[in-house]
């Protein structure tokens, strides 16, 4: 489903990625963890080309994405993004947060993006909160619209960057069961996150990230009972 | 009634109806002003943020020459300066003027509401598989255009008080009548005031229908 091949990447002097090498299958939900300046966050935000890869290769779908000459809003579409610190559009009720893109990228048709923008808010708790301002809602409630909004769009493949960071600890949980869910549902994820429980229940693969390299790569039982490499065994340590 | 009031009073009623005209050119000449200041501020703006460098050189020249030069220098130059080349009427090319003027003011304005808007909302946008343009037109601009209406409010009624120096090119607005005035009546000292009475109520009155238009915006949004 996703792809990288050797990606390396610098801002100026500094090379935050040295070489990473991930398959994500489909249905696989992937942990990435690592230290804060790891490389997990820049990674991320590789696959949807909010940074651009020095060298390397992204395959996503099977179609490799040159980050120059191909149409990166379309492959955008397909990949959906959860942030930290959640980027609702504050002028848009939540119901047009959601409808936005639908409407503008995918042409779809007003009411069959509300009709599509009300289940999705369903889905995520918030029937009540279709006509209400971003300002108006909790921090987990601002997440949950998030991750409606990227599912609006469809995407085959979701990515998160620490997607309860921000919140209040009360707010954690609600999040993470709507991203339970998803998973349960069969959607292909890249989570970047702290939250070991969730990574200990949820992810199928759990890979440590080091001073940009992959150290380790494993299922969760593994990972967390008998790592191979000592900086994981002290991550599991500073974390749990 | 002290007498100074009493020939306030009468100068008021003596020239009222040529000062509510002149009211008139002069709301059309900030009018004209602020709109052509608009679009020229916020295509300057626009220029000034994109990557092109020539593109960027464009703004800033634009924006240095024009903050740096007073704007009866460029009244003038409109209208009696570059004759040989287009004749404008004294009306348009001291709206003209006024919008030109005002426009580098603007794009600082816009810029740096653009400027200040989060990066995480372009991203977003971007990550939905949203173009550039979509990004600005649909996100960022709306968001922008919000935080520009204090400051904006502000250089219009700078526009406004300012839009008075046209009368170096003998356009009919609020403070060549009273010149005019003060020189057929012999009363200066009342006729000033009650100019400058006319252009205190006319910012008031703008200024109101700001704060009515601020909070409105407030109490939808948040």
């Amino acid at each position: 489903m996703l792809t990288a091949k050797n990606i390396h990447k610098s801002f100026g002097e500094l090379e935050v990625l040295k070489g990473i090498d991930l398959q994500v299958e489909p249905q696989e939900v992937v942990v990435l963890v690592g230290v804060s300046g790891s490389g997990k966050s820049t990674l991320l935000r590789c696959f949807n080309f909010l940074e651009m890869i020095n060298s390397g290769e992204i395959i996503i779908d099977g179609k490799q994405i040159n980050g120059k000459k191909d149409n990166l809003n379309k492959i955008r579409a397909e990949v959906g993004m959860v942030f930290q610190h959640f980027n609702l559009f504050p002028h848009k009720t939540v119901l047009e947060n959601i409808i936005e893109a639908p409407i503008q990228v995918k042409k779809k048709k007003k009411a069959d993006a509300i009709k599509h923008a009300k289940q999705l808010l369903e889905k995520v708790g918030l029937s009540d909160k279709a006509d209400v301002y971003p300002s108006k809602l909790s921090g987990g409630q601002k997440q949950r619209v998030a991750i409606a909004r990227s599912l609006a769009m469809e995407p085959k493949v979701m990515l998160f960057d620490e997607p309860t960071s921000a919140l209040d600890p009360e707010l954690v949980s609600e999040v993470l069961a709507v991203m339970k869910q998803l998973a349960e549902e069969g959607m292909t994820m890249v989570v970047v996150t702290h939250e070991m429980r969730f990574a200990k229940e949820v992810a199928d693969r759990i890979i440590m990230l080091d001073e940009g390299r992959i150290i380790e790569s494993a299922d969760p039982k593994t990972f967390f009972e008998n790592p191979s490499h000592d900086r994981t065994r002290q991550f599991i340590q500073l974390v749990e | 009634m002290p007498e100074i009031l009493v020939t306030l009073y009468e100068v008021l009623k003596r020239t009222y109806p040529g000062f509510l005209d002149a009211v008139v050119i002069t709301l059309q000449l900030t009018a004209v002003g602020v709109v052509l200041g608009c679009l020229l501020g916020l295509f300057f703006a626009l220029l000034k943020l994109s990557k092109s460098k020539p593109l960027q050189w464009i703004a800033n020249i634009y924006i240095t020459v024009i903050r740096g030069t007073p704007l009866i220098v460029q009244i003038t130059f409109l209208y009696f300066g570059i004759v040989e080349f287009v004749t404008l009427s004294n009306f348009w090319a001291g709206a003209i003027a006024l919008g030109v003027h005002n426009g580098a003011y603007i794009a600082e304005i816009f810029r740096g509401a653009i400027q200040g808007i989060d990066k995480g909302q372009s991203e977003a946008s971007s990550s939905l598989g949203m173009s550039k343009t979509q990004t600005m037109k649909r996100i960022v601009f709306p968001q922008a255009l919000k935080r520009s209406i204090p400051p904006l409010g502000n250089q219009f009624i700078i526009a406004l008080k300012d839009s008075s120096l046209v009368y170096v090119i003998g356009v009919a607005e609020l403070f060549s009548i009273a010149n005019r005035e003060a020189a057929q009546s012999f009363q200066p000292f009342e006729t000033y005031l009650v100019v400058g009475l006319y252009y205190l109520v006319l910012v008031m009155i703008f200024s109101f229908l700001l704060r009515l238009y601020e909070n409105k915006l407030d109490v939808d949004k948040d």
